[in-house]
């Protein structure tokens, strides 16, 4: 059985996921940590957890593939790869019709074109605004005096959105209070809150073919607001993977598990172990 | 304002607008009439601008805030045909005419990258008073360039800088700097020409001028109450209206 881990570090949360290959391929743990302000050390606890959720060494795994912002911090990586082509992997493999994915982290967003084999086709990116990010929900939350968790279920409740002049991150802080000193309800200054973003990331996302079936990935598609809203702007259902969040470190493992195979294949694979360096 | 032969202005007032901007507008005035110590009923036209200028119910006329920029910024600077109002939420370039008409305006109302807002929010993760904000950030040795162009991402950005030990006044002026770039784009934009004008309430801290002479090459000139500036040119708008309201009622009768 061929071992490999996938982890996936992210502007605010690190996630890893350990899969293996014994004839067909299985995702065997996930691991999810706050990337903090130490990101090797949150790529360490992250991919140690998921060993041991696995019920493995970390020795036994065979290649280590780093994604996201921080992957080149990854200590004991063997490879790294761009986000973007190991959520078109991830996607592929989790979602097989999937032509689009809408990947909506903590701190930037994509919209990823994919061909029918998961590579990557072409690609949008949003990394120089907060809107359409979880950073900006989690300002949302913050200001509405409620847990990032609850914004989503609240939002769905609302029936008479609120109108945003702005989504800039900072100025929207001063639209919810005002709505909210207005005697607005939460759920409808959320249920607009979410719109007005959805609205924002579409409009990004059509910047390139925006095929069906179009595939959710990112921490803000555990997010049932967003997902309802921007079905709605979309006037199409989106395809959400219980593992939308783990949807980068699929994709980097399944890249890892690719690597091992070459390495079989052409003989090169000496059975020394990925970890090294405090592993 | 008054006006004899020439308008001056005789007091002023400020007060924080908050939610209810009629009280608001109603204390401030207040102030400038104690200040120029006369009665309310001594007030023959009342102008009002900014964003708030429908809501004041006492006023005889509401002006943009754009127009009454022009006027007050030509009145305070009459060779400078370029304005810049960077104001809490909003910046503005506006290119004006040798007679303080508005020949052209870009603003940025919709991202608080370029705004006062974006240096109020760094500052209160710095921990420094807004006040101080401009004597350190003049005090810079190394700038430290921000490479966010958002206001919220760059948060994090000022926190990697805190942690690697750069200087508070070198981090002040990096975003001092990313706003002149900011204004720089919406000058160019309105045809920037000779001299500056800066107006609003950033333009009292030293290291946003600064900023601008560097980054920009160009003069800067803020006018003594450079955040007065728009009400002043409300005032003399206000004046002329006068004028012409007594010239139709001498001619009428």
């Amino acid at each position: 059985m061929r071992l490999a881990s996938g982890v996936d570090v992210g502007s605010t949360q690190t996630k890893a996921v350990v899969m293996s290959d014994n004839g067909g391929i299985n995702i065997l743990a996930r691991a999810l940590v706050d990337t903090g302000a130490n990101v090797q050390r949150a790529a360490e606890r992250a991919f140690d957890k998921c060993c041991a959720e696995a019920g493995i060494q970390t020795g036994d795994v065979g290649f280590v593939v780093g994604t996201g912002y921080g992957r080149y911090k990854i200590a004991f990586g063997n490879a790294q790869m761009t986000e973007i082509s190991c959520h078109a992997k991830g996607a592929g493999f989790l979602c097989p019709s999937t032509r689009t994915v809408i990947d909506m982290g903590g701190q930037d967003s994509k919209a990823i074109s994919v061909g029918a084999n998961g590579e990557v086709l072409d690609f949008v990116m949003n990394d120089k605004c907060a809107a359409g990010t979880g950073r900006f929900l989690a300002n949302a939350a913050e200001v509405m005096g409620i847990s990032l968790d609850e914004i989503g279920p609240l939002s769905l409740k609302g029936k008479y959105p609120v109108k945003l002049a702005t989504v800039c991150t900072v100025f929207v802080e001063s639209d919810i209070l005002s709505y909210l000193a207005q005697g607005k309800k939460g759920e409808d200054i959320l249920n607009g809150v979410h719109l007005a973003i959805a609205k924002r990331t579409v409009s990004l996302a059509r910047r390139i073919n925006l095929e069906p079936e179009i595939t959710m990935t990112g921490g803000v598609a555990r997010n049932c607001g967003m997902v309802h809203a921007l079905e709605e702007v979309l006037a199409r259902k989106l395809q959400i993977s219980p593992d939308a969040h783990f949807m980068g470190a699929v994709g980097a493992a399944l890249f890892a598990l690719e690597k091992l195979d070459r390495s079989f294949e052409f003989g090169t694979w000496k059975g020394q172990h990925a970890t090294s360096g405090g592993h | 304002m008054q006006e004899n032969d020439s308008p001056r202005v005789i007091g002023k007032g400020r007060a924080r607008s908050g939610v209810n901007v009629d009280e608001a507008a109603s204390q401030a005035l207040q102030q400038a009439l104690n200040d120029a110590v006369i009665n309310r009923s001594g007030l023959e036209y009342i102008s009002c601008t900014g964003f708030g200028r429908y809501g004041v119910s006492f006023r005889d006329i509401q002006v943009t805030e754009i127009t009454t920029a022009a006027r007050g910024a030509h009145f305070a600077n009459p060779t400078s045909t370029t304005i810049l109002d960077i104001g809490g939420q909003c910046t503005r370039a506006i290119g004006i005419t040798e007679t303080g008409k508005v020949k052209h305006f870009k603003s940025n109302d919709k991202c608080a990258a370029g705004s006062g807002m974006f240096i109020q929010r760094a500052a209160k993760y710095l921990e420094i008073p807004l006040e101080q904000v401009g004597e350190l950030s003049l005090q810079a040795s190394h700038p430290q360039p921000i490479s966010s162009v958002c206001a919220v991402l760059a948060e994090s950005e000022i926190i990697n800088h805190v942690s690697a030990g750069v200087t508070v006044a070198d981090i002040l002026r990096g975003i001092h700097e990313s706003l002149a770039d900011r204004a720089g784009s919406l000058l160019k934009r309105v045809e920037m020409k000779g001299d500056l004008t800066l107006i609003g309430g950033v333009a009292k801290q030293a290291g946003i001028v600064k900023a601008i002479e560097d980054r920009l090459k160009v003069r800067v000139y803020v006018p003594r109450d450079c955040d007065f500036v728009c009400a002043l040119g409300a005032a003399l708008l206000g004046l002329k209206r006068l004028a012409s309201k007594i010239a139709v009622a001498a001619e009428a009768s």
